[in-house]
């Protein structure tokens, strides 16, 4: 099978990375990467695959050689004028379409899950996130029943409170999540409560969005202070529902 | 692998046998699938009292009633068809807190809850109903919408309004007693069932159990339809969902396009037609006391225009209710407690340099917001326009909106509001108020109170942020871009091609 040349190599490189995106993230996942982030990944994309290409001079030779052909070799004039025609008047088309106006809204880039404060200061007390833990875990398994008696109470708390937004199976899809942003997170997700420390869910609870540090933007989650709204008691039974309906485990230092 | 085998072999037994639609359910499992599941909002007895029944909107189904909404048997029959229930368990009821079990529950779990259901209902010994008949569906066309119009507005706008959208002329309960809002036949995504034509066939010839929307089948309704007519008006009605704005969750951006000549002062000014629309969910306020768990307006629609001097933004959402204190009809409607509608336009006082924005629930101490907020006035007083500046929910300080210059005017008309409100791009307190700037992204929010609702003060429904844009025109400058671009590339390309002709002629001299 005879090679394919090294500069159409390079652009289907290219091309299959960006095919690529759009499947998994337009299609397979339905959310679309905005096109100021797409920019910056085909860029880095277009210099690693031109780094590859270029790494031996033979190489680069070889990249080029049908660019300069078309440039130099004489026999090749009307191809030649007919290039010399058309990239300029892309070019133009591209710049045109940069020149416009944008109307995309600036990206905004959050953290979802703030590294916490090693103590913090909850209904006139002061909690060290380090060594809290929720006082009725070690019920699990020293009084199961009085345990699942907790988790029920905890899930009345969820549906008074929480499902509005995170949803009834605890998925995120509540009913009126859709107009939030950012959107609530689902605590079925391996990625959320399966990540955490009880006590970190009792600082994320307690103090809601104004409690976030600034790098998780607080002035947009529509997450409520529930010190405001529950007591203490309320957010351990809660957090035992959160994990119970699940089925995620806690992360604790012992277990790792 | 034997064993694989003769599972399929009994699947295949069991599926020629029963049928897939109609596997038999165990009552005793569909119990303990309800304790795991659903009693938290339909309570231990089924009775529809679970923890959240004070707060879900509508509120969690009482199965021991056995009245179910969503059926596709007789106007008489008690039971629904079992594939009804199946499908309310499987996909769920858009616009309400119950979600769709298909992804948590298998098929046979599903039937098992059914006959649960069942035995709460005490419907064990009830004969099936007659399913309704969906071989005689007329298939919508111009003609059958035609047809359904003129039926549509002698037996439905009497609670559906006008435009179809449930801006009924009289206060509606259900059974218990509790208030109840007709759909919105314009917005087919708040639809309990759907949009299909079958669908609203259904609910139109055996009605909503429970509710006072009444079934048309019914031979001895005043009103009764016959079949071909009550599916001319299923085709009408589902021909609404097209006058609906439906959100676009990708557009973010309110887009206020530069114009000559005056900014529109009201509603119905001709220049809004060239403005591009956007439609945001608008959610209640339910995190700060006192919380709103039963809201009815759920989306808003803006537009924007600006020129060089002032600002103007179209506010429409719909509302069912116009809501004037001292309106004799009005307050018939609302019953006790008729407040004003409102709305408000959020901004921040000054716009944020890098992401930190001020909190988006009426900003914080460190970074106020503006609020214009325009109230649809009384019998003894006409509508009215406030300035304030929050500096968080209970931190609100009243300013002279005259000053600085907020304009409103608002009129409703079948169940939607429209309101305009506008301002000078600058003011003469740019440290109290936002100063307009082109070219940038300004955050902006909007809530809304419906006044028929028992909404005032923090009970309310509101946007997070989104952006506007004061787009300003581009000109000629992307044509010049364009062409100083296209002659460079072709100089440069010219340039190559001469020195490489020049080294070859070289090489060879």
């Amino acid at each position: 099978m005879p090679r394919l040349p090294k500069l159409l190599q390079a652009v289907l490189a290219v091309a299959v990375v960006y095919l690529g995106f759009v499947v998994v993230f337009d299609f397979a996942l339905g959310q679309p990467i905005p096109k100021s982030l797409m920019i910056m990944f085909m860029f880095f994309v277009v210099i690693g695959v031109l780094m590859v290409f270029t790494f031996t001079e033979d190489g680069t030779r070889e990249l080029v050689a049908p660019i300069r052909a078309l440039v130099e070799d004489p026999a090749k004039k009307r191809l030649r004028n007919l290039v010399f025609v058309i990239v300029p008047l892309a070019a133009g088309a591209l710049a045109f379409n940069q020149a416009q106006p944008s109307y995309e809204a600036p990206l905004e880039l959050r953290a979802i899950h703030p590294a916490p404060p090693s103590s913090v200061e909850l209904y006139d007390k002061r909690y060290d996130l380090l060594s809290l833990e929720n006082p009725y875990r070690e019920l699990e398994t020293e009084d199961p029943e009085q345990f699942r008696e907790l988790v029920a109470e905890g899930a009345d708390v969820y549906i008074e409170n929480c499902h509005f937004c995170h949803g009834d199976k605890l998925d995120g899809q509540g009913p009126y999540a859709q107009g939030l942003n950012p959107v609530p997170l689902s605590f079925q997700d391996l990625g959320t409560i399966a990540q955490l420390q009880e006590s970190y869910l009792f600082w994320r609870i307690a103090t809601g969005g104004p409690g976030l540090p600034d790098e998780a933007a607080p002035w947009i989650s529509a997450m409520p202070v529930w010190q405001d709204f529950l007591s203490e008691d309320e957010i351990w039974k809660v957090i035992l529902f959160l994990y119970d309906y699940t089925g995620h485990r806690p992360r604790s230092w012992e277990a790792e | 692998m034997m064993s694989l085998w003769k599972y399929l072999a009994l699947a295949a037994l069991v599926g020629l046998t029963v049928g897939p639609a109609a596997a038999a359910g165990d009552a005793d499992r569909g119990e303990g699938i309800h304790a795991q599941r659903c009693e938290v909002c339909h309570g231990e007895e089924g009775d529809g009292a679970g923890a959240g029944a004070e707060r879900l909107n509508p509120p969690p189904r009482d199965f021991t009633m056995a009245q179910y909404k969503i059926k596709t048997t007789g106007f008489e029959d008690i039971l629904p068809d079992d594939d009804d229930l199946f499908r309310v368990i499987r996909d769920g009821m858009p616009g309400t807190s119950m979600p769709g079990w298909s992804d948590m529950l298998s098929d046979q779990d599903m039937w098992d809850l059914i006959a649960y259901l069942k035995v709460l209902g005490e419907l064990e010994e009830e004969e099936p109903g007659v399913p309704v008949d969906f071989t005689t569906q007329i298939a919508s066309s111009e003609d059958s919408i035609a047809k359904g119009k003129p039926l549509f507005e002698d037996r439905c706008v009497e609670c559906h309004g006008n435009e179809g959208k449930g801006d009924a002329a009289k206060s509606l309960r259900d059974d218990d007693g509790e208030r109840t809002w007709p759909r919105n036949l314009t917005k087919p995504w708040t639809f309990r069932a759907s949009d299909d034509p079958k669908d609203i066939f259904a609910r139109v010839s055996v009605g909503i159990a429970g509710t006072q929307m009444p079934p048309f089948a019914d031979p001895k309704s005043k009103k009764k339809l016959t079949v071909e007519e009550r599916w001319h008006v299923a085709n009408y009605t589902a021909s609404l969902g097209a006058a609906g704005e439906p959100v676009n969750p990708e557009n973010t951006v309110v887009k206020a396009a530069r114009i000559d000549g005056e900014v529109p002062r009201t509603p119905d000014d001709p220049s809004w037609r060239d403005s591009v629309p956007t439609t945001f969910y608008l959610v209640p306020q339910i995190i700060a006391e006192e919380r709103h768990f039963t809201p009815s307006n759920d989306t808003i629609t803006l537009r924007a225009v600006y020129n060089e001097t002032d600002i103007a933004f179209l506010l429409q959402w719909d509302d069912r209710t116009k809501s004037i204190p001292g309106d004799s009809q009005a307050e018939k409607i609302s019953g006790p407690g008729l407040a004003e509608d409102s709305v408000a336009v959020q901004l921040p006082v000054e716009i944020p340099e890098g992401m930190v924005k001020p909190y988006f629930v009426m900003g914080d101490t460190a970074r106020p917001v503006n609020l214009w907020q325009w109230n649809s006035g009384t019998t003894d007083a006409p509508e009215t326009v406030t300035l304030v500046n929050g500096r968080g929910i209970d931190n609100i300080e009243e300013r002279d909106a005259a000053k600085a210059g907020v304009g409103a005017n608002g009129s409703w008309r079948d169940g939607t509001w429209s309101v305009v409100m506008t301002r000078p791009l600058a003011t003469a307190e740019p440290d109290a108020d936002l100063q307009f700037v082109e070219g940038k992204f300004i955050p902006i929010a909007f809530a809304a109170w419906d006044g028929s609702n028992g909404e005032t003060a923090t009970k309310y429904t509101m946007t997070t942020w989104y952006w506007l844009l004061l787009a300003p025109e581009a000109g000629a400058r992307p044509y010049v871009v364009a062409l100083v671009v296209m002659l460079l590339v072709a100089a440069g390309l010219l340039w190559w091609a001469r020195s490489a002709a020049r080294r070859a002629g070289q090489a060879e001299g």
